[in-house]
């Protein structure tokens, strides 16, 4: 294991982690409901930890991505129902993404929404196009470690330490009325959706094969899922926390994305609102990549075509076109002057929904001993999976009925 | 499935006055408390002025939606919501907090009904 590599994956998968859904929906889970969410938080991600796990050991060992398996598995017609909603859904997750750069870059510069959007889809697309996959990978991931500030934000307010790690302990909060209830079941589906987005499972393994990831590297797939994973969540609750102590009192149930670069203004001043914008500049334009990269890895590898940003753009044509198209799309949408804060709703909804159908050929794979040998699935690997096949599922079917329910968590 | 669906929605559709306008209510305090914040933070030097300037106008044009989508536009909440609308940018943090909590004891009170 190159401790090189390793040190990087790992700065990869943390600056990688927070998108735009969860700066929302952290920010809002700890201003309207105290620190009662961040079990939500660490439940999903241990939930992603093991599947990120799970698609990088199959993509090592088997070699085979996500939408590959999801055809051979769940059959043409069921395989082509998967593959429509997850396209949809991972485009709009990709046209919040957008929204999220233009209106980060609107608070940095001052110039215009629209052609923020527009400058930053370039901008995007430019580096796509001319640097090497893990050079994608590293330059977002690592730029977005900016998001630091919001930990050492947290850590300069001295927060009540006791409280926080309460928090970690599952519950419902005491004295809500049953609209309020309704809203933190929303949040909660919310929070597991945007933590587990299916997208991060169509990239990871995807870019495992892109690396050429063999068995002598599932030391490193491990550690960077747990560590990387881990440390990201570590962001999210940083912001929730803030959000708790510094947005709750004050009444604020921030309603727009650049509100969160506010918590760290308040205890470090212009350099903290400076390092959060940016962070969050960098974390966002990195999801971006991943999600239009997800829909031109999901959409080549089910229909077979050739695939692969390490492959020259004209030796890969269908997948140049597909994740050219991706982006434009999604910008597309942004253009039509859909709010960002809706499209953040309609992706977490619709990705929730398309989550169990893209983990369960995974997870059938990953206990497969005749594929993956002595690296199937163990006892552990076995138990957890089904746990979180059984907790995405239901939260699946509660999504939509949550939803209507309470207007998006307004209610 | 389709069932439930169709259900709920047509609950939704059903849903008008004062209930139906508590989510723009709750949105219309959160926001005259974020620009209370913005101002305060901002006169403590704390912010850029370019982000001060693009949350002010931001702020604003999402309480011109919440107040458009009322269905009660000459209720006491919309009221409050035009009146904020009327202050200055830079308005003090003091009367926007004013207004804050006076939605706030509207939404509570509607909450509570």
């Amino acid at each position: 294991m190159n401790p090189l590599e390793l040190t990087l994956g790992i700065m990869t998968a943390v600056g990688g982690f927070v998108d735009i859904s969860q700066l929302v929906f952290s920010a809002q889970a700890g201003s309207r409901f105290g620190f009662a969410l961040i079990a939500a938080f660490a439940i999903s991600t241990i939930g992603i930890i093991v599947f990120g796990e799970m698609c990088g050991r199959v993509a090592a060992v088997a070699r085979q991505p996500v939408f590959s398996l999801m055809r051979h598995r769940l059959g043409l017609k069921l395989g082509l129902f998967t593959l429509a909603v997850s396209l949809a859904s991972t485009l709009i997750t990709c046209a919040a993404e957008i929204g999220g750069l233009g209106m980060i870059l609107n608070h940095l510069t001052g110039a215009p929404y629209l052609p923020m959007c527009i400058a930053s889809t370039l901008l995007l697309m430019a580096s796509m196009w001319i640097l090497p996959f893990k050079w994608i990978e590293r330059t977002y991931g690592l730029l977005g470690l900016f998001m630091i500030v919001f930990v050492v934000a947290l850590v300069a307010i001295h927060p009540p330490w006791a409280k926080i790690a309460g928090g970690f302990v599952p519950q419902v909060p005491h004295g809500l009325s049953t609209k309020e209830l309704l809203s933190y079941s929303y949040f909660i589906v919310a929070i597991f959706s945007a933590v587990m987005f299916p997208y991060e499972a169509y990239f990871y393994s995807s870019g495992g094969i892109e690396e050429e990831w063999g068995p002598k590297d599932l030391l490193t797939n491990r550690v960077t899922s747990v560590v990387g994973m881990g440390l990201g969540s570590l962001l999210s609750i940083a912001i929730l926390a803030l959000g708790a102590l510094l947005f709750a009192p004050a009444l604020v149930a921030p309603e727009v994305p650049g509100s969160a670069a506010l918590e760290t203004a308040i205890p470090l001043g212009k350099a903290g609102l400076l390092f959060a914008l940016l962070g969050m500049f960098f974390a966002v334009a990195g999801a971006a990549v991943e999600t239009c990269m997800a829909n031109a890895y999901s959409i080549s590898q089910f229909f077979g075509w050739e695939w692969g940003r390490h492959k020259k753009p004209w030796e890969a044509p269908r997948f140049t076109v597909a994740w050219i198209a991706a982006m434009l799309l999604a910008l597309l949408i942004v253009m039509t002057g859909v709010q960002v804060m809706n499209l953040v709703d309609y992706a977490v909804v619709s990705s929730i929904v398309v989550l169990p159908l893209s983990y369960l050929p995974l997870m059938l794979l990953a206990n497969d001993k005749s594929y993956m040998g002595q690296y199937a699935n163990k006892w552990l690997a076995k138990g957890l999976g089904w746990l979180f096949f059984v907790i995405v599922t239901v939260t699946a079917i509660a999504a939509v009925p949550l939803y209507l329910l309470t207007s998006g968590g307004a209610a | 499935m389709r069932r439930i669906l169709l259900l709920l929605l047509s609950l939704a559709a059903c849903s008008k006055g004062p209930q139906a306008d508590l989510p723009y209510i709750s949105q219309a305090r959160s926001l005259a408390a974020e620009w209370a914040l913005v101002n305060e933070q901002a006169s403590a030097g704390k912010l850029t002025q370019t982000y001060v300037e693009t949350m002010r106008k931001e702020l604003r044009q999402e309480l011109d939606t919440s107040g458009k989508a009322l269905s009660q536009p000459h209720s006491a909440y919309a009221r409050e919501i035009d009146a904020l609308l009327k202050q200055p940018g830079d308005a003090s943090p003091a009367d926007l907090r004013e207004h804050a909590r006076a939605l706030k004891t509207i939404e509570d009170s509607l909450e509570s009904a």
